[in-house]
């Protein structure tokens, strides 16, 4: 029976011819215990020159833009052709532009005055758009003029709602530039950023106008909560609005 | 007796407070609030006229700015007090020349005026009404409108009776109005009334003599 011979150790001058090939595994065993973190770091500096630049950037922002164009289109003429099935819509709807000439936006009152009045259509009550959103609704007219109670008026009270939550809400103005949204309900769920939309069941303006976006949110108001709103809408700014007549 | 009232075209002049009203200049608002140009034009008027003309186009005056401005609000008291006050400080004494009274005089006729307006919201906030015409026609739309989604949601339609103005709204939104109107007012008062009531005073002495 031949005696248990301890494997020999293979000799230093071995090692040392071998070292190269022993690094060289380390350093493999070392990029499968990271993942090949090395290995994706090497192929990323080396492809560095090759990488997409700005302009392929932007060529898939603008095809990503047209994208949404056309189905943001899409989307409304369904809402249209669904809502005509509805018939939550009494009358067709009609943009008339108009130029603001006079502008009172802080102070006890805050209105415009547009350079159109009943002989271009115009009618009390019909809803104002200024690029960003709703601004506010005719409160009188005249045969050339008509004039604009805003949002942040006192006097102004419309319906909207949350549309992230769906919640409904009274915007109603303070005199300052910022309206309050009172909300119906104990517990709203709303948090500051939400997007706040012209609700679908006011009778008073066109449904789904953006209107603003909620600031701050205030809990504990009694008898429900309340939101400080940011209008999206520029008031100081607007020099062109458009009035949405309702034909019935 | 001064008879400014009788030159037509020196009370034309006060067409020129609508006017500016409407226009708003930029230039002269302090945080989006335009000054009171209705004390502005009245303040020299009144001084030189005497206290019936002050009153009275004080009233006319604020007819015609309460014509501009939709809701129930008006100017008219405080105008027509603020002439009426204004003539009987021209009457009396020594006449008012240097421009730091005419500051100072514009400056209360301005927070007089901003006050009763304040006042007048206040009056509408705690009686719990709407405050305007177009509340008059809108608000029980919209509560009825609201009311058929409260009532959808289980809402309490109680809520929507609530009235728009509350009281911490009035003091934040009010006290900057009446502190950005009196301010600039009172600013603009020493430069635009000293030549205002230059012009008046000549045009009186001439009519007189």
């Amino acid at each position: 029976m031949p005696a248990l011979r301890w494997p020999r150790l293979p000799s230093l001058r071995l090692i040392q011819q071998a070292s190269p090939w022993l690094l060289l595994f380390l350093a493999l065993g070392a990029i499968r215990f990271s993942k090949g973190a090395f290995l994706n770091d090497l192929y990323a500096l080396l492809s560095r020159p090759f990488w997409p630049g700005t302009a392929q950037e932007e060529w898939l922002r603008s095809a990503q833009q047209l994208d949404d164009q056309a189905r943001l289109g899409q989307l409304e003429q369904d809402n249209k052709r669904l809502r005509g099935l509805l018939d939550l819509q009494r009358g067709a709807e009609q943009r008339i532009t108009a130029p603001v000439i006079s502008r009172e936006a802080a102070g006890w009152w805050q209105q415009l005055l547009l350079g159109r009045g009943s002989l271009a259509g115009l009618h009390a009550g019909d809803a104002v758009l200024a690029p960003g959103g709703l601004i506010g609704r005719i409160t009188q007219v005249t045969p050339t003029t008509a004039s604009v109670t805003l949002l942040t008026d006192p006097h102004s009270h419309v319906g909207v709602w949350v549309g992230r939550t769906q919640r409904h809400g009274l915007l109603t103005g303070v005199g300052t530039s910022r309206p309050v949204l009172r909300f119906l309900e104990k517990d709203p769920q709303v948090r500051p950023g939400d997007v706040v939309v012209s609700s679908p069941a006011s009778t008073l303006v066109p449904p789904n106008l953006t209107v603003g976006v909620i600031q701050s949110v205030d809990d504990k108001a009694v008898p429900a909560p309340e939101a400080v709103v940011q209008l999206s809408a520029p008031v100081d700014a607007v020099d062109w609005v458009q009035v949405v007549t309702r034909t019935p | 007796m001064a008879r400014l009232h009788q030159q037509r075209w020196c009370v034309a002049t006060a067409l020129l407070v609508p006017w500016l009203s409407l226009a708003s200049p930029s230039l002269v608002k302090v945080a989006g609030v335009s000054p009171s140009w209705a004390v502005l034009w009245l303040l020299p008027w009144a001084l030189v006229d005497g206290p019936v003309s002050g009153a009275l186009a004080g009233l006319g005056l604020a007819l015609l700015l309460d014509g501009l401005h939709p809701g129930s609000l008006s100017q008219i008291p405080a105008l027509v007090l603020l002439g009426w006050w204004w003539g009987r400080i021209g009457r009396r004494g020594r006449p008012i020349e240097r421009s730091f009274n005419l500051g100072l005089l514009a400056l209360l006729g301005s927070l007089a005026l901003n006050g009763t307006l304040w006042l007048q919201l206040a009056l509408l906030a705690w009686r719990g009404g709407r405050t305007s015409g177009l509340a008059g026609d809108s608000a029980p739309t919209q509560v009825a409108a609201g009311m058929e989604v409260g009532a959808d949601l289980g809402v309490d339609p109680g809520l929507f009776a609530t009235p728009g103005w509350h009281l911490s709204d009035l003091l934040a939104a009010g006290l900057h109005t009446l502190l950005a109107q009196t301010l600039i007012t009172a600013l603009l008062a020493p430069m635009l009334c000293s030549l205002l009531l230059l012009l008046w005073r000549q045009q009186s002495s001439t009519l007189r003599g």
